[in-house]
Order: C-alpha cells, then sequence, then structure tokens
C-alpha cells in the first residue's frame, strides 16, 4: 500500500516497486535501492534477475547539500529498469537537470520517475525533462495531472521530450 | 523591433491563464502562501511592505510607443498614477491589487508584453544596450541575439528552478553601458579575424552582499553554438551551485569557490556533450527571420549637419545644456540619440507619471520611429530623432518635467527603492537621493564636476548598484539608526571594478557633506580633463580618507 498516486506515461499505474532501506534483505521483487548501495554490491546485483531501480538522493549529504551526482550511475545503466530522482523541495530544481542528462546523454529508456515534493506547477517542467513516472499526493486525480500538463500550449526550445521548440520549429 | 508571431502570442496568453488559476488556487487556499511564492515571483508578483508589487518585463529595454502607452495605461488603472523604471530596464507598479493582476497581465499581452521570468529563481528578463542598433561601431544589433535568448530562456522546463535567480545582459559595442562584467552571465557580440559575428562569454559577475566582476570564460562562442554553450553554463551551475545558503547560491559564488580555471573545464566539458547533439543549434532561417524584425528603421538621407539644430542651440542656453548633456551621435548623419532623464533634481530616480509616460510614447511615435529604450541607469532614450526634430522633442519633454539635462552628471543617480517600499531595506535611499540632487541642483557646477556616477542601496543586496558607483552609498542600519558607508572607484563599463570603502559609515545628518567632501576632494586633485574615476584611479584612495575623517 502506497500512500502516493502514481501516474506512469500519463495514466493511472499500480506500483509494483518496492523501496528498499540499505539494511533490508533482497528478495524478488522489483526493488529501488540507494545509490550507495549499487555502487558497493554492484557484482551481487548483477546476478539478480528481478528488475533493479535505483534512487538518486538530493539531500542529507553533508553541509553544501549537492545530492547525488547523475553520472555516477553511467556505469550502472543498461542493468537499471527504474530511476527515481528526489526532489526534496519543489524550489530544488537539481533533479531537472540529472533528468536531461539521463535521457539526452545516457539514452536511459526505462522509468524515471519524480519523488518527494512533487507539486502541480512542477509537473509540466519535469515531463518535459524526461520524467515519465510521478509519485502525486494521493488526493489529486488523473485530470488534474492533465491539465497542468496542457497549461502551456508550446515551447520555445527542446528538452528531453518531442517537443523540438518554437526557435527550431518556425518555418519547418 | 520583433513582433510576436501566433505562437508568442499563445504563449503569453496560456501563461496569463495559468497564473489566474494560480491566484484562483491561492485565494481558495489550495496553495499555501509558502506554495503560492515562488509561483508569483516567476511572473513578477513580490510582497513588498505595504503591498504587492509587479514587475513587468521590457525585453533588452525596448518598447514601442504602443506599449509605452498601455503602460501609463496600466500606472493609471492599477496603480496611484506612476510607475518605476528598474536598473534591469524593467518596470515596477507598486499598488496593483493581486485579484486584478491577471486582468492587467491580459492587457499587456494585447501589446505583446508579460511579466515572465522577472522574479524568481530562473533566468530573467535579457538586458541590453540601450543605444542598440543607434550608435556607431557594433559588432551586430545586440537585441537579436537577447531576443534569441529570451525564447531560448522563457520557461525552460531544466532551469526555472536554479539555485538562485540569473541575469544575462548583451552588448555588442566596446562601451558597455549594459555593465555586462555585473551578471551572471555576460555576453559581448563581436566579429572574429574571419568576419564572422559570434560572443564574447563572461560567467559570475554580481553584485549583493559578495560582489565580484565576471571572468571571462571563453573569447568566441560562433554563433551557432551560443544556446549550447549558454546551456552548458546553466547545466554546471544548477547541478553544483550551493542550495544550503541563499547569500552562497549565486553563480559567482561556484565560479570563485571552484576557481575560474576548473568552472572553464567543466563548462567546455558539458559544452562538448550538449552540442554533440547538435540540438541547440538555432537555424539560420530562424535567425534570419529574428534578424530581419531589428533591421535598420527607414532612415532619411540627411546632411551631418542641421542648421537649425546649430541655430536653436545659440539661441536657446537651456536647450544647448541639454544637448551637451542628453544627447549623443547616432550612427546615421542627421539624427541624434535623445536621453531622457527619469532624474529631476529632487525627484525619485527611475519614476514616471502616467502622463509623462504618454507624452514619451507620442515623441517616439512622431520623432523616433516608434521606439523608446529604458537604460539600466533608469534613464529613457529615444533612439532615432532627426536633429531637425531635437528641438521640438525638447520643447515636449520640458513642458512635462522631462528635459533635465544631467544625464551621466552628478544627480543622475541610481537609487533602489530602499526603506520606503522595500521589506529589505536597512535604509531609505530615495530621500538621500533627492538631498544629493538638491546640493549640487546648479547645473553649471554639475558641468564642472562632470561624469560622476552615484550608486545609493538602501541594504547590502546592492539593489541599488552601491557596489559600482564611482562614489557608491550603503544605507546600514545599527542598533535602529540609518547610517550611510561610502565607496569609491567603483565602475560598471567595460572597465568594471568593486568600489572600494573609505571608512566608517556617516550619520543621515553627515552624509550629504560627506559627498561634498569626496567632489571637491576630486575637484581640487583632478589633472586636465580627468574625470572623477580617473583621478581616483590615479590618485587612489589616501587623499579622499585624509579629507573624510581626518
Amino acid at each position: 500500500m502506497t500512500d502516493y498516486h502514481l501516474v506512469i506515461d500519463g495514466a493511472t499505474a499500480e506500483e509494483s516497486w518496492i523501496y528498499l532501506d540499505d539494511d533490508a534483505a533482497l528478495s524478488d521483487a522489483p526493488s529501488i535501492i540507494s545509490l550507495t548501495r549499487l555502487k558497493d554490491q554492484a557484482y551481487a546485483l548483477a546476478e539478480r534477475s528481478a528488475p533493479l531501480g535505483v534512487i538518486l538522493r538530493a539531500d542529507g549529504l553533508g553541509k553544501t547539500d549537492l545530492g547525488e551526482d547523475v553520472r555516477e550511475l553511467a556505469p550502472f545503466i543498461d542493468r537499471l529498469a527504474l530511476i527515481a530522482i528526489h526532489f526534496p523541495a519543489y524550489r530544488n530544481g537539481r533533479g531537472y537537470s540529472a533528468a536531461r542528462v539521463l535521457r539526452e546523454e545516457f539514452n536511459f529508456t526505462g522509468q524515471l520517475r519524480a519523488t518527494g515534493d512533487v507539486l502541480y506547477d512542477q509537473w509540466a517542467m519535469m515531463n518535459r525533462c524526461g520524467i515519465n513516472a510521478f509519485e502525486l499526493a494521493a488526493d489529486i486525480d488523473l485530470a488534474t495531472f492533465q491539465t497542468a500538463l496542457g497549461e502551456l500550449s508550446g515551447a520555445y526550445q527542446p528538452a528531453a521530450d518531442q517537443n523540438r521548440g518554437a526557435l527550431w520549429a518556425r518555418g519547418k | 523591433m520583433y513582433r510576436y508571431d501566433e505562437f508568442d502570442h499563445k504563449l503569453v496568453a496560456d501563461r496569463v491563464n495559468q497564473f489566474r488559476g494560480q491566484v484562483e488556487r491561492r485565494v481558495s487556499g489550495a496553495l499555501s502562501e509558502d506554495q503560492f511564492k515562488p509561483l508569483r515571483l516567476m511572473n513578477g508578483v513580490y510582497l513588498q511592505l505595504h503591498a504587492y508589487m509587479l514587475r513587468v518585463a521590457i525585453p533588452y529595454g525596448t518598447l514601442r510607443s504602443e506599449q509605452m502607452r498601455m503602460l501609463a495605461h496600466i500606472a493609471r488603472k492599477y496603480d496611484r498614477g506612476y510607475g518605476h523604471f528598474t536598473t534591469r530596464q524593467n518596470i515596477q507598479y507598486n499598488w496593483p491589487a493581486l485579484d486584478e493582476i491577471p486582468d492587467l497581465l491580459d492587457e499587456l499581452a494585447c501589446v505583446e508584453m508579460h511579466a515572465i521570468q522577472t522574479s524568481g529563481n530562473c533566468i530573467r528578463n535579457v538586458t541590453s544596450d540601450q543605444y542598440a542598433g543607434a550608435i556607431e561601431g557594433e559588432a551586430e544589433d545586440p537585441r537579436i541575439v537577447s531576443e534569441i535568448i529570451r525564447q531560448w530562456s522563457t520557461f525552460h522546463p531544466e532551469f526555472t528552478y536554479l539555485p538562485r535567480k540569473f541575469k544575462i545582459a548583451v552588448t555588442a559595442h566596446k562601451n558597455d553601458r549594459a555593465a555586462i562584467k555585473l551578471h551572471d552571465i555576460g555576453i559581448v557580440v563581436k566579429q572574429n579575424d574571419a568576419g564572422e559575428i559570434g560572443y564574447e562569454v563572461h560567467v559570475g559577475g554580481g553584485q549583493g552582499r559578495t560582489p565580484f566582476v565576471a571572468k571571462k570564460m571563453t573569447d568566441f562562442v560562433p554563433k551557432a553554438k551560443l544556446l549550447a554553450y549558454l546551456e552548458a553554463v546553466m547545466r554546471v551551475y544548477n547541478m553544483l551551485g550551493r542550495r544550503d545558503n541563499s547569500y552562497k547560491a549565486r553563480i559567482k559564488i561556484l565560479v570563485h569557490e571552484t576557481g575560474e580555471e576548473e568552472m572553464r573545464r567543466m563548462v567546455e566539458e558539458e559544452f562538448a556533450k550538449i552540442d554533440a547533439s547538435e540540438m541547440l543549434t538555432v537555424p539560420q532561417e530562424e535567425i534570419d527571420r529574428i534578424s530581419a524584425y531589428f533591421a535598420p528603421p527607414a532612415f532619411e538621407t540627411l546632411p551631418a549637419d542641421s542648421q537649425a539644430f546649430s541655430q536653436a542651440q545659440a539661441d536657446d542656453a537651456d536647450f544647448a545644456r541639454f544637448v551637451r548633456a542628453n544627447v549623443v551621435a547616432h550612427k546615421q548623419d542627421g539624427y541624434a540619440i535623445v536621453n531622457i532623464s527619469l532624474k529631476p533634481i529632487g525627484g525619485v530616480p527611475g519614476d514616471a507619471t502616467d502622463a509623462q509616460m504618454d507624452v514619451i510614447a507620442d515623441l517616439a511615435e512622431r520623432f523616433s520611429h516608434d521606439e523608446v529604450r529604458v537604460t539600466h541607469e533608469q534613464n529613457l532614450v529615444l533612439p532615432h530623432v532627426k536633429l531637425d526634430d531635437v528641438k521640438t522633442v525638447y520643447d515636449a519633454l520640458a513642458a512635462h518635467e522631462l528635459a533635465t539635462a544631467n544625464l551621466g552628471l552628478i544627480s543622475d543617480q541610481i537609487a533602489c527603492p530602499g526603506l520606503d517600499y522595500c521589506n529589505l531595506a536597512n535604509a531609505r535611499s530615495i530621500p538621500l537621493a533627492q538631498e544629493i540632487s538638491e546640493r549640487f541642483s546648479d547645473l553649471d557646477r554639475q558641468y564642472d564636476i562632470g561624469e560622476l556616477k552615484i550608486k545609493i542601496s538602501g541594504c547590502i543586496n546592492a539593489c541599488g548598484h552601491h557596489h559600482v558607483g564611482h562614489i557608491g552609498i550603503l544605507g546600514v542600519d545599527k542598533k535602529g539608526t540609518e547610517f550611510y558607508q561610502i565607496s569609491l572607484g567603483g565602475a560598471a563599463d567595460e572597465n568594471a571594478a568593486i568600489g572600494q570603502i573609505t571608512g566608517r559609515a556617516f550619520t543621515e545628518e553627515d552624509i550629504v557633506d560627506a559627498i561634498e567632501t569626496v567632489v571637491t576632494t576630486y575637484t581640487d586633485l583632478r589633472a586636465d580633463g580627468e574625470r572623477f574615476i580617473d583621478t581616483y584611479n590615479r590618485v587612489g584612495m589616501a587623499p579622499f580618507k585624509e579629507r573624510l575623517y581626518d
């Protein structure tokens, strides 16, 4: 039972993943583990057949609070089915860059999920940066989510989605 | 000037509707003030000392007359009959009601204007040289690339929740009037030896409590690659900029703490990755489409001199003074650039009434190819006036208290709103600016003193640019009393420098005398033809300090 409403690719979805604490044993269930564990147990994890996910944490990592470096995921990309990006506060937009690096530089095609302080006015921006799964507050319905995504009809610039942006699309 | 196409219109309309929804959710309580704050900020709405304040974007400081008329209309309808032009070439209204702001934005949208990204931790409205397209010697009209940057940065999905605000300024002239080295990114449009247009990029300048002059990151980015380069700088900043302390969150701190070399290396590395896809290479047809909007207006072929213009100066000493201080040579023979000072003696720097804005709009329409510019020094410009018409323009300006002949002189000060409006301020700025301007009100004395830029901030956040004033004044609060600290030797032009503090601060009663002491020290020491800043750079702080404190 989750306390959020999960939306994947614009539709309500059942949660099929579990977030696993570093000291909890791995099971056969699709599991989301920490970057630390991913790096520490890379060999053991490679032998596991169940889908593997990782969470990129944004805080709790010391004084300057930079968050984990998305590029540390590079060696593991092919083995990951899900990457969750943690937004500790809606004002902290570091995760938008992480999302674009994953989609555009690493060509990550699995589920890219926003977790944490994921609010109405950020969904469309996250979506453009390649995030396709959203952990929404439980009382938010799908229609509200879709309204938010459609508030701006276009974009000027390309990002990780299909929209090339007006600067490129005009005259084409 | 750039004109919206259907796409631009639709996006601004979408944004107004979106903001209307946000205001409704705030009013209904669905959004807390904390959740509403970044949303209203992203749309230029601040909560100030007395009321909400709305900042309207004037991209690169260029306005058409119908837009200026709309600004006048808004001052009348939604405010108390005036607006305040800011150091970022925008205009602020201090008294709009929150629930009326969506309607106000609808009206603005009718003339292709908005308040998008005039605040918040995003890429702010891009600023440029107020003489763009009018002054001799530009590599290219800087508004072309400014407009491309405006579009690219508008609702940029990756860079809307940055560690802190982010300001970009552009110049295309050897004399920097846009203070580009004091911006997060400063761009110089230039031509390389092969005659190609490209961009010199400076990163990490800024004022606030920790001022820095920007570091030159690269000497030349080819035209087609600029957005890829900017996106690289932005991404490095978004990933590595500090979010734990808002005073250390600007890119200037990242550049300072990382070091210029390492910053350059990271930017180059990111640039190589982003540029590899060529996704951000703007198509030539689009560059051409935007450039066409900035083609020179249809100038008449005129002689370089105007008999009427010379005669009017001979006949009218006040007009001659105005020409001397406020009129600048145009690149086109027979034309002039006419500056309109918003610094009348004893007035509020940057304020204009609705009636004044209407007059300026009319003059722009009749005499300046429909264009008005806003300067970062909080003045206005009619960029394309025929020499034959300057006297007519002057007479109309004079009739509306808009002909103060003090451009660049001691009474042409920058001042932040200060304690009279702002909830951050420690001290009042506007009354001090007024006192100084009254002390030096004699125009002949002002000309004798020559170019001297006084900049006043009411607190350490430096909105009044005190760090880069030839004379900077910073208001500080000591146990509930307002004091003023003086700094000398700052500059915001191509020789950008941060001023040095003279010593202990002065009381409200003593500060104007202290400024007078600084000025007379300069006039006593100056060599022939030396401006204040030249003398200061030659003699240094010591003689000023001696006269101020001994």
